[in-house]
């Protein structure tokens, strides 16, 4: 089964958020998920603490030098692997995406995002060049506004289809759920359910958000 | 169709895990600037666990005794050897 990695040199780009619908989503609909938390900051260690959704197992404090065989090993029948990478531009970025059947390049819609988040997808067709075999890869722009798309989420669309890059549809949409679900842990479905969750925001909507990119996801595996 | 029977059509890509691969991948990534961060171990020797013990001559109640009477002071076994010195000459 696949592994997804989440990679960006820049920080706060929402990869954690990413990598926490997908698992959950992919759960949700029968898969066992196996979660990478390679980032220092510990996010998805974070969310789990609070309990994890139900087909989801996480594997904490992956470094350089276990990475590509924690990935094989973790790999296989019925599974998914989802790596969640710290944001900086190190070796362990490098060896995660070579071993990646899908890379996520997540990115708000910033011009220093996009720059920076470009360095990303270069690497990643390096490593198709250097080991002759295409890597799948796409964006997804993140924290999006759920009323209007600005002018420089709209233009920055343009020059990454213009540029031939694969920029996943829906964007995610800059909700409250998704950051609480690393305060309160498990699933959107779940914190809908639970009316002592308070979220200041529409769970609903944010299910819908996180389930069409997740669907979407799932169309660039096949 | 159930979700379960969508995902079993997801297949894994076969993938260079050869310490050849790893070693062409860090190459591509270091020219690009990703470079190896993994922090670093606090440079030199380790302190020497203490053993309070002053000189494999000295019995050890004494040693302890003085090890004792330092910590005390807020001052190393050493420092208190220092002024003991200081009083024994004074005293001759």
């Amino acid at each position: 089964m696949p592994v997804i990695v989440m990679a960006s040199p820049k920080g706060g780009v929402g990869k954690s958020t990413c990598a926490v619908l997908l698992a959950s989503e992919f759960a949700r609909m029968g898969a066992d998920v196996t979660v990478l938390d390679c980032d220092p900051n510990k996010s998805l260690t974070r969310w789990a603490s609070h309990g994890a959704p139900s087909g989801v197992t996480l594997k904490s404090d992956v470094g350089r030098s276990e990475i590509v065989p924690t990935i094989r090993s973790a790999d296989g029948d019925g599974k998914i692997v989802i790596v969640d990478l710290e944001g900086v531009a190190s070796q362990l970025v490098s060896r995660a995406i070579s071993q990646a059947d899908l890379v996520i390049v997540p990115m708000q819609p910033t011009a220093l995002d996009a720059e920076i988040g470009s360095e990303a997808l270069a690497l990643v067709r390096e490593e198709e060049e250097a080991l002759g075999r295409s890597i799948r890869h796409a964006v997804v722009l993140t924290k999006t506004s759920a009323a209007v798309k600005s002018r420089v989420q709209k233009e920055l669309e343009e020059q990454l289809s213009g540029a031939g890059i694969d920029v996943i549809e829906p964007s995610l949409v800059a909700r409250a759920a998704f950051s609480e679900l690393f305060a309160y842990g498990g699933d959107l479905t779940a914190m809908m359910n639970d009316p002592e969750m308070v979220t200041g925001g529409k769970v609903d909507k944010a299910l819908a958000n996180a389930q069409a990119f997740t669907e979407a996801v799932y169309e660039r595996l096949k | 169709m159930s979700g379960s029977n969508r995902l079993a059509g997801l297949t894994a890509r076969p993938k260079g895990t050869t310490v050849e691969d790893v070693r062409r991948v860090d190459e591509v990534g270091e020219a690009r600037g990703f470079l190896d961060r993994t922090p670093r171990k606090k440079p030199g020797r380790k302190p020497s666990p203490r053993t309070w013990q002053l000189h494999p001559k000295v019995f050890p109640e004494v040693g302890e005794a003085i090890a004792v009477e330092a910590e005390r002071l807020g001052i190393t076994q050493g420092q208190l050897v220092e002024q003991m010195w200081e009083s024994y000459l004074k005293a001759r």
